[in-house]
């Protein structure tokens, strides 16, 4: 490239910047971006700081027995909870309905709550109802059988091991969920705004007045890299979002594995929307109305959207199957597929970095069949033109 | 006539089976207004889009000032081309400022030049308003501001008359002639043959992407035979024509008992106002100019309405779009 030639680029590149972000749009849209980030960090860990104790109402009994086994049940669930003594079951009925109270151990032997939750209270061992149900029946078994006590003490489960180390963890993967669906926006968002850039261009008939000095690859180039330098500052802004939010909140994704797999999702919009960004160009240049844009591009969104509908398949199960792998490493949905991956603890980083690399290369060659693509069919009016036509030599002379 | 400054030479182009520029070859002289005109379907755009590297040629050459025309040549070009185009959404002076840039103007110069010629075009008052929201009259000066921003050497518009109310073509024509005054070559292209001929000072006519003829507009209309009007008193079929020699011209028609000749080359008019004497009064006794249109019926066989309607048909038997919709495939530097 000459000096011209990256003059003309840039001048572009310049119109694009200005003219999108000064728009009320971009404004709007890049501080929704931005409170959304920061409330998803920061809101769990302020929410989980600032919870009251939970009040569990004590029916008869041994009130000194009884307020143990409540206590070491909110150490169980993680929870703090307040022991409050009620006279009868009426009155403890009462209180449960009215919300004063969170659940009521009757007797030590029934808990009452104000709704089961579906699934039963005693299946969900990690809440406050479950730990109560199952500490109150141990007490009540010591009672009766006075050798378990004994065995109790020598403790009652089983070991259990696993064979391979766990993966990652609910936090990783939500973390993970959310990165991807990011990644995923920003491609498509911005995709899509080059194809309907470019799909402006063709239909106001503009484009035959800028390539009187400006050569295709120029105005090629300079768009997507505007629109690029737009989707990094927002990117970017996001990412930053995320670590300040994720700090001041004192939140425990910034801490763990979650800042490595945002960080990866950062790479992954950069890298991917490098690979995307010609091919959306391309097919915003086959159409001779911008109306049409929106169905030329849905075949280049596909690989994405397959990545993504997948991607909660990994998430909630342990393990990917060799299927995702393989989308991990394949540049269309590579941007998707490998933060997902990587997320649930399923490739280790140097896969990454492979992949990160492979959707480089397939850039370039993107590029190119994009770039002739572009050539053939941005001055040519008329009806939408066939992708066949312009990628067979002979007949795009026609 | 002065020198060449844009030569056309050998211009072929073919799309599938329309050939759009079969040999054509003719020269643009320097700090002219210069008409390049020719029905619907001639091969003009094609041309016109080839000076900018817009359209490929499969053989030919385009030199300015005799080099053949490269990308800095094109820098110092002014392009209208016949789909009019701007960004909608664009701020007026923000556009004009951009396409001056864009022809390697720094940006404080390019901001001086975009003011002066919206000014100087009526749209001064317009500065912020985005090009959609513009009238149809304003966005063609709008067009015009683009191509001439940068101070081209070479105006290249093409069909600029095209939709234009009679003030507006008068004012186009105005600022053509006053480019054409400032030493810019200004090249225009139109179908309307009789519309522009008193608006260039010469012409290149093409048809089938071929010349047919060219040169200044008085010679053309002039021609070898120049025509001489004769009307003669109490004669409204002109008949007393009849008794004149076959060797001083020939009857092309007669108008409402006006007997119009095409006199022969080197042929003695006062012969004819003779005869017109001995016949009656004569009433009227001139030479006339031919119309452009007259001009290329002549020198084709077909008139500019019949040539244009050959063309659609043939585009439409090739499968092509009609003009209007034509293709430009391939774009190359």
């Amino acid at each position: 490239m000459n000096q011209r030639s990256l003059r003309m680029t840039w001048l572009v590149a310049r119109r694009e910047l200005l003219q999108r972000g000064r728009t009320r749009i971009f404004a709007v849209s890049t501080i929704i971006l931005l409170v959304a980030v920061a409330l998803g960090v920061a809101l769990p860990a302020i929410l989980s700081r600032g919870a009251k104790p939970e009040r569990v109402g004590v029916v008869g009994g041994s009130p000194a027995t009884l307020a143990v086994i409540v206590k070491e049940a909110g150490r169980l669930a993680d929870v703090q909870v307040t022991v409050v003594p009620e006279p009868d079951v009426a009155t403890a009925k009462a209180a449960l309905r009215s919300g004063d109270l969170g659940a009521v151990l009757v007797n030590g032997v029934e808990v009452l709550v104000k709704q089961v939750p579906i699934g039963g209270a005693s299946s969900s061992g990690g809440t406050l109802p479950g730990a109560l149900a199952q500490l109150a029946g141990l007490s009540r078994l010591f009672d009766q059988v006075p050798a378990a006590a004994a065995a109790a003490a020598n403790g009652i489960a089983l070991p259990v091991h696993g064979l391979i180390a766990p993966s990652g963890t609910l936090a990783n993967r939500l973390t993970g969920l959310f990165t991807v669906v990011l990644v995923w926006v920003m491609i498509s968002v911005y995709g899509s705004q080059i194809a309907l850039g470019i799909g402006e261009e063709k239909s106001s008939r503009v484009v035959e007045v800028l390539l009187a000095s400006v050569r295709p690859a120029q105005l090629l180039t300079g768009k997507v890299l505007g629109i690029g330098l737009l989707a990094l500052a927002q990117a970017a802004a996001m990412v930053f979002a995320f670590v300040v939010a994720g700090f001041a909140a004192g939140s425990s994704l910034v801490h763990g594995a979650a800042i490595g797999i945002v960080l990866i999702g950062g790479v992954f919009v950069v890298v991917g929307y490098a690979f995307y960004c010609t091919a959306f160009a391309a097919a915003g240049s086959l159409v001779s109305r911008q109306s049409d844009v929106n169905s030329t591009i849905m075949p280049v969104q596909l690989p994405l959207i397959i990545a993504y509908a997948l991607s909660y398949t990994v998430l909630y199960a342990n393990g990917a199957n060799a299927f995702y792998h393989v989308l991990g490493f394949l540049p269309p949905t590579a941007p998707v597929a490998m933060p997902v991956l990587y997320a649930a603890g399923d490739v280790p980083l140097w896969q990454v970095v492979v992949s990160a690399l492979l959707c480089a290369a397939g850039t370039v060659w993107m590029a190119r069949i994009a770039a002739r693509i572009y050539t053939r069919s941005i001055l040519r009016t008329g009806a939408r033109v066939p992708l066949k036509q312009v990628l067979r030599r002979d007949l795009a002379q026609a | 006539m002065t020198t060449a400054e844009l030569e056309f030479d050998g211009l072929r182009r073919t799309f599938g089976t329309v050939t759009a520029l079969d040999g054509l070859t003719f020269a643009v002289p320097a700090g002219q207004v210069f008409g390049f005109l020719g029905p619907n379907g001639a091969g003009k755009t094609t041309t016109m889009r080839a000076i900018f590297g817009v359209a490929s040629l499969d053989a030919g050459q385009i030199r300015w000032r005799g080099e053949p025309v490269a990308e800095q040549a094109r820098q110092r070009f002014g392009y209208m081309p016949e789909e009019r185009g701007l960004y909608p959404s664009m701020k007026l002076l923000e556009q004009i400022e951009y396409f001056a840039m864009l022809h390697d103007m720094p940006a404080a110069a390019a901001r001086k030049a975009a003011t002066h010629w919206l000014r100087r075009l009526g749209l001064g008052d317009r500065e912020d308003a985005r090009v959609d929201a513009l009238s149809h009259g304003n966005q063609q000066r709008a067009q015009l501001a683009a191509a001439l921003v940068h101070d081209p050497e070479l105006l290249v518009l093409d069909e600029p008359f095209a939709g234009l109310d009679p003030g507006g073509v008068d004012d186009m024509s105005a600022i053509l002639a006053d480019r054409a005054r400032a030493g810019v070559t200004v090249l225009f292209s139109s179908h309307q043959l009789d519309l522009v001929e008193d608006i260039c000072e010469a012409v290149a006519i093409i048809h089938h992407g071929r010349l047919v003829v060219s040169g200044l507009v008085a010679d053309l209309q002039r021609g070898e035979r120049p025509r001489l009007a004769v009307r003669v008193g109490g004669d409204p079929g002109g008949d007393w024509a009849a008794a004149m020699p076959a060797q001083l011209g020939e009857i092309e028609t007669v108008r409402a008992g006006t007997v119009l000749f095409a006199l022969s080359p080197g042929a003695d008019s006062q012969q004819i106002l003779d005869i017109a004497r001995a016949a009656g009064t004569v009433e009227h006794f001139s030479f006339e100019a031919r119309r452009l249109s007259e001009v290329f019926r002549h020198a084709t066989g077909a008139s500019v309405g019949q040539a244009e309607a050959e063309h659609a048909a043939a585009a439409r038997a090739a499968g092509a779009p009609e003009a209007g919709g034509r293709t430009t495939a391939g774009v190359t530097r």
